[in-house]
């Protein structure tokens, strides 16, 4: 076992990622043309920014099975209320608050009434998706108004690129800086290593939970707006899909450790580059959805796995104590 | 006739720092074999190896002549050898009838029958504790009892005694020794850790004492006396300085009141505590697990996040407190060194580095938003000299560090902060015997410094050593005062425990 323990985890998914760029360039009519090699970095960019909320929680020993629901539902909200006549500022106001108040409503169940962010993200991802499908709108999709800034921002495009790219990037970097070079980014660090260590030591723990949970349901809705914006609608029926597990795909085969305390932005990229990769290959060879879905699942399984052999969390890890 | 355990030159070595080096041992037939040494001397590690918990490094232990490696407890309880543990490994959620037949359950189980025959089980031992109590709401000496019944129930040949009588009162320790002769008259063999060195000569038939790992002597115990044990145990200057007496002109004068405590309550585990604590000298506090003198600091440190039945009040510097979470209490002034260092003490996958640089930007009084990398060096390299800890690089994990270096890392952690009081909790619980006296400076140093120290601890050399007044803590709260010219170990015991 000791030779994969001396391998890390980051320089195999690149390596695989070079390989599998490399083989699909050879192999694969089309993959290696400026138009594809955009496609598949706008393909992966609104995934990998919802990966860097996820990627943010997981760090801090946490998970949010909500980012999708909260993604589709609070852009549906919004745009069905701009469809329905409300003005722009209080539409935007409104669906923000709502994203808020769930990010709130997670954060807060979680750091102080210590229940398990599986559950509690579970339960508001069904509970988000249920309240507004039910009592908010009547359609699964709903379209964006013709003409609105939605719509043009999924037109946007900067030498050729389109806009999400330079979100992600933006976000990315952002992201970047906020855990590696701020105070409050390292408490992050800390509490997911050892969450009653850092409390003791005077670190705001359970409000930095909060805050995360706040700031991943902003991430999500800001992926909602550019989903909505190159689709020109939202499809609410995107609860239901594999989404979610794509995200945490992303960064646990990114080397995001889901034990906490590991891995960085820099895991995301390269996570998302390897699945963007893979997706756009699966496509051009033509592997139908049922397979996809089938490979990415096994992908994953073995993703935990070798992160569960990586990072264990075990008694015989520290023994030294007890002599 | 085969001794029924016999290890020959056995090492165990945790990450190349050997615990046991090259140790003969021999266990015979209804022998009540005393296992003496301080702490760290690697008691617990050699009988784990007996007891199938950590494997041997190198060495050869042999079961009835025959050579044997257990790789787990399992293997060595089918074996016949049980161990109770100093930590307790019972199922708190469960009742005590449960818990003594865990494992050897009957496939179709009534609750009745496993509570009647649990209760005559008990009572053949002359335990009183009731079978259908839950273990979560049993004290530390019933827990304890529990778990000696259920290695007797286990009908196991060799029994290991991890510091039996630590927690039990001198009634119950009578009733445990009867229980000792019984076992040695039924034929079982009993190894017994201790540093209670009266207790061992009195019920031992044989004593090995074992000092940083390696045997120091062995033979029938009618050929030690307490002095010869002392001197073997002990053996050099290092640890003469742990027990050395203090005079009176040892003892620091009480500065200006830092913490004055009233009436402080919690649940059935703190009640109505009062005491103060001085700045410029170390007051020690002495109890038993489960005395409450955890929870009493750490209800002033803000440590629990749930106590809704607080009453009485908390004076820091003439200013009352409460505190709800740690970080105000950081951020007056107060710092809690806690007994358990792994899970709530360090960052396990962190550097030294990023473990002490963890305590400066948590405390409120580090204004920068960002961190710095060089400041972080700086202050690890500061500390990692002024405490001396030492690593084999600066990028070892805290986890692949010895006991005392860890205990240094989160002192180092909790000291950069800058504290006016100290507390720290067992500051040398699973401390090498080295460190301990390294530790024992470094907190003699800030008392020296005119800082407020608490000492918290249920070893008492480490109290009769360190304090400059002595607390009894005993049933949640302070209950006699000693000053060190005043204190013998008999005294404090007897207020513990009385």
């Amino acid at each position: 076992m000791s030779f994969i323990k001396n391998l890390n985890q980051e320089s195999i998914v690149l390596a695989i990622t070079v390989v599998m760029f490399a083989l699909a360039s050879l192999l694969l009519p089309g993959f290696f043309s400026a138009n594809n090699l955009v496609a598949i970095v706008r393909s992966v960019s609104v995934l990998g920014i919802l990966a860097l909320g996820m990627a943010m929680i997981i760090i801090g020993r946490g998970i949010d099975l909500s980012m999708v629901a909260i993604m589709a539902m609070s852009v549906a909200c919004y745009l069905q209320m701009l469809n329905s006549g409300m003005g722009e500022g209080s539409a935007l106001v409104l669906a923000l608050a709502g994203v808020l108040a769930i990010g709130l409503i997670n954060g807060v169940l979680v750091a102080y009434a210590d229940v398990p962010a599986i559950f509690v993200t579970l339960a508001s991802s069904s509970f988000v998706f249920g309240f507004v499908r039910s009592q908010l709108i009547n359609t699964d999709a709903v379209p964006v108004p013709s003409g609105h800034w939605v719509e043009i921002l999924g037109g946007m495009r900067f030498m050729s690129i389109p806009v999400e790219v330079f979100l992600f990037a933006g976000l990315a970097l952002a992201t970047f800086l906020f855990l590696r070079y701020s105070k409050w980014g390292r408490y992050v660090y800390y509490a997911g290593d050892n969450p009653e260590a850092a409390r003791n030591s005077g670190m705001p723990v359970r409000p930095m939970m909060v805050l995360r949970y706040v700031i991943s349901a902003l991430i999500a809705f800001i992926a909602g707006i550019l989903t909505a914006s190159s689709l020109h609608s939202i499809n609410t029926r995107i609860v239901n899909s594999n989404l979610l597990y794509d995200i945490v795909l992303i960064t646990v085969i990114g080397g995001i450790g889901l034990s906490g305390g590991k891995g960085g932005v820099r895991n995301v990229l390269f996570g998302a580059a390897l699945i963007g990769i893979m997706l756009n290959a699966m496509t051009i060879i033509d592997i139908p959805l049922l397979y996809q879905n089938l490979i990415k699942a096994g992908i994953l399984l073995g993703a935990i796995i070798v992160d569960g052999i990586l990072n264990p969390r075990d008694e015989q890890t520290a023994q030294q104590g007890d002599i | 006739m085969d001794p029924i355990i016999r290890m020959e030159k056995i090492t165990k070595a945790y990450r190349g720092v050997p615990a046991i080096k090259d140790v003969d041992f021999e266990l015979h037939k209804g022998e009540v074999h005393a296992l003496l040494g301080e702490n760290g001397a690697g008691k617990s590690t050699l009988t784990k190896m007996m007891a199938g918990v950590v494997e041997p490094t190198s060495g050869k232990m042999f079961h009835h002549g025959k050579e044997t490696v257990f790789t787990n407890p399992n293997e060595a309880l089918e074996a016949g050898i049980a161990m109770v543990f100093q930590e307790t490994s019972l199922v708190p959620s469960m009742t005590v009838a449960q818990n003594l037949y865990l494992g050897s359950e009957s496939f179709l189980n009534r609750l009745r029958g496993t509570f009647i025959s649990a209760q005559q089980f008990l009572q053949s031992l002359n335990f009183s504790v009731d079978p259908t109590a839950l273990v979560a709401t049993l004290g530390a000496a019933k827990r304890q009892m529990v778990e000696i019944a259920r290695a007797v129930h286990h009908k196991a040949e060799v029994i290991i005694f991890d510091e039996p009588t630590a927690t039990l009162t001198p009634e119950e320790k009578r009733h445990f020794f009867a229980l000792i002769e019984r076992l040695k008259k039924s034929g079982v063999s009993i190894i017994f850790i201790s540093h209670a060195l009266e207790e061992a000569l009195q019920i031992s038939d044989r004593i090995t004492i074992l000092r940083d790992g390696e045997l120091v002597a062995s033979d029938k115990t009618e050929n030690f006396t307490r002095d010869t044990v002392i001197a073997a145990m002990v053996g050099r200057t290092l640890s003469g300085e742990l027990y050395r007496d203090r005079g009176e002109s040892g003892v620091r004068k009480a500065g200006k009141k830092v913490l004055s405590v009233q009436d402080i309550s919690m649940g059935a585990m703190v009640r109505n505590n009062s005491f103060s604590v001085f700045a410029g000298q170390i007051t020690g506090v002495f109890g038993l697990i489960g005395s409450g003198r955890t929870e009493t600091f750490k209800i002033i440190s803000g440590i629990y996040k749930r106590d809704f039945l607080r009453g009485g009040t908390v004076v820091l510097n003439e200013k009352p407190t409460r505190y709800y979470v740690p970080r105000e209490a950081v951020n007056d002034g107060i710092v809690y060194v806690t007994e358990d260092r792994k899970s709530e003490g360090f960052f396990e996958t962190m550097s030294i580095a990023e473990n002490i640089y963890a305590g400066l930007i948590a405390a409120g009084h580090d204004k920068a938003w960002y961190i710095s990398k060089n400041e972080m060096s700086d202050v690890a390299a500061a500390w990692s000299k002024k405490l001396n800890i030492k690593a084999i690089n600066d990028n070892a994990r805290v986890v692949e560090l010895s006991g005392g270096n860890q205990q240094k890392v989160v002192i180092g952690k909790g000291l950069v902060q800058e504290p006016k009081l100290v507390i720290f909790d067992e500051p040398t619980r699973g401390v090498d015997v080295g460190a301990i006296a390294e530790i024992h400076q470094i907190i003699n140093g800030l008392a020296d410094q005119g800082l407020a120290v608490v000492v918290i601890s249920s070893y008492l050399p480490e109290i009769m050593n360190l304090s400059d007044r002595i607390l009894v803590c005993r049933q949640g709260r302070i209950v006699e005062e000693f000053s060190p010219a005043e204190a013998t170990e008999e005294k404090i015991m007897y207020a513990a425990v009385h």
